[in-house]
């Protein structure tokens, strides 16, 4: 599994929930449904590159993990 | 004998007016007079400092004013622009200045000046001669250019700028100790580890606060979170030392994105920053971002939304330079998006930190905007109270308090309020890479 967010185009906005729905057929575990255009979760690894094909589907992104400094460290 | 460019306004401290002579410039006689936008006409206005034989640029409508069809009035009147070119007596002047018809309706009044090509630049020889002794100066004054130029200066041994009993250095250097404004209605939403609600000094202050984090509270376990929200929107008079916060009497929305051990993933920040939306914030302060030399699609997309809603999102450069190794590092994710303000660093002398990102040579990847983030004081964890600690991290909510306090002072929001803190900037010498547009500065 791999966690993914999903930019859906400007255009799908008002119908997102659709496309979650759309997203999950094919297999997308979804987690977050955002009004201002995202859709959040994980999919097996083989099936990402269904998703793209989702009507509405802007992009398909691996999620990127941020990290912090301990708060001991002068820089952060 | 090679002089130095006395034309040359280099060398002069951001903020500082440079030293010139206007009374020597070259004038034709006649005046500008300048108009209040308002319902008095200019040629009514003129008309009542006895000016009666007024052309209106309008006259001309769809072509070019002709010099020749004018030069018989005693004004020439650019409706548009709201301002008249003036032929008059020294008395007509000062009724302009100062009669009750032109009271109010008049801004300024102004002397024509004759204006030239611009003098050739200098030869290479000129050139070189310059660089050499600009080099010359950052080596042996610590540079940015403050010393350069004129023998009158002198080299900067101490830091330009110092916390003092009353306030940070970064407040400072920003202006915000001076401002008249404070955020007032202005909402501004922290995206970070979460908000110390213990903390004494923002007892009764309007906050709001969530997270994003599975399994933790908004509470902030790390300490990040809270210095950022005291850098942004901390208060005027705090229990204790000097004022750290720029937009005192902003409204706080903090946003937990990043947990208490500092992690965080993009469902958490593009959650936070979908709240942050929804409630209306204008300005939304993300002092995090990953090492990541491509531009990240969702924040391309979360970004310009955002500015279409009238949302300016503002993000921490990066830390990934280290400059006394040779290594300027690069913009990473999210501040690399286009539609993202990227926030560098700077130390007390206004010189570019150490670790602060240089733009990433992409769409997008620059940094936009400077701001103080070397040993910047702000509120911390209870019971320390207060830290001092330096990143981009830091000088993001520097550029964050100063963007609330011109969405107060304009009502400019998204574009036009990126627009305002580009443009009011202070320009510094360190080069546009390091420091886009230059140093945040509060409205006044």
């Amino acid at each position: 599994m791999v966690n993914i967010s999903v930019t859906v185009d400007q255009t799908h906005l008002s119908a997102i929930g659709d496309v979650a729905e759309a997203l999950r057929a094919r297999g997308m575990q979804v987690e977050q449904v955002l009004e201002s255009g995202f859709i959040t979760g994980s999919v097996p690894d083989d099936r990402r590159s269904a998703l793209t094909a989702v009507d509405g589907v802007q992009s398909v992104d691996e999620q990127l993990d941020y990290q912090l400094p301990p708060p001991e460290e002068d820089i952060q | 004998m090679i002089e130095p460019d006395p034309s040359s306004t280099f060398g002069n401290a951001p903020g500082l007016v440079p030293d010139g002579d206007s009374s020597s410039a070259e004038t034709t006689g006649r005046y500008v007079v300048v108009f209040a936008e308002g319902d008095n006409a200019p040629s009514a206005v003129l008309e009542s400092a006895g000016l009666s034989n007024v052309a209106d640029s309008r006259d001309f409508r769809g072509r070019e004013v002709d010099v020749s069809e004018t030069s018989g009035a005693d004004a020439t009147v650019f409706g548009t622009l709201g301002i008249a070119v003036v032929s008059a007596e020294p008395e007509q002047i000062g009724a302009l200045q100062t009669s009750h018809e032109a009271q109010g309706a008049v801004l300024s009044v102004s002397p024509e000046l004759v204006h030239h090509v611009l003098q050739q630049a200098p030869s290479d020889y000129l050139r070189g001669y310059r660089d050499a002794v600009e080099d010359l100066d950052t080596r042996l004054n610590g540079g940015n250019g403050r010393a350069g130029g004129t023998a009158t200066a002198a080299a900067p041994t101490v830091p330009i700028f110092q916390d003092t009993a009353q306030f940070t250095w970064g407040l400072q250097a920003v202006q915000a100790n001076s401002s008249s404004w404070s955020g007032r209605g202005i909402k501004v939403a922290v995206l970070d580890t979460g908000f110390d609600s213990t903390h004494p000094d923002f007892a009764g202050r309007a906050i709001s606060t969530r997270s994003f984090i599975q399994g933790e509270s908004p509470q902030d376990g790390h300490g990040h979170g809270t210095h950022c929200i005291g850098t942004s929107c901390g208060p005027k008079a705090p229990s204790t030392g000097p004022r750290y916060g720029v937009a005192w009497e902003a409204e706080i929305f903090a946003g937990k994105v990043l947990s208490n051990a500092g992690s965080g993933s993009d469902a958490g920040i593009l959650a936070g920053i979908d709240w942050a939306l929804t409630n209306g914030c204008a300005i939304i302060s993300m002092s995090l971002g990953a090492n990541v030399p491509q531009v990240h699609p969702p924040y391309v997309a979360a970004g310009k939304r955002a500015l279409d809603r009238g949302t300016l999102i503002i993000a921490a450069a990066g830390n990934n330079a280290r400059r006394l190794q040779g290594n300027v590092g690069f913009v990473g994710t999210p501040a690399n998006s286009p539609y993202i303000m990227a926030v560098g660093a700077l130390d007390h002398q206004l010189d570019v930190t150490f670790f602060s990102a240089r733009s990433l040579a992409v769409r997008g990847g620059q940094v936009d905007v400077a701001g103080p983030g070397w040993q910047v004081y702000s509120s911390w964890l209870m019971p320390a109270r207060y830290r001092s600690i330096s990143g981009t991290s830091m000088a993001t909510p520097h550029a964050a308090g100063v963007a609330a306090l011109w969405a107060q002072a304009t009502g400019f929001r998204g574009r036009e309020l990126w627009s305002a803190l580009v443009q009011e900037s202070d320009r510094l010498t360190a080069p546009s890479v390091d420091v886009g547009s230059g140093l945040v500065i509060a409205p006044q």
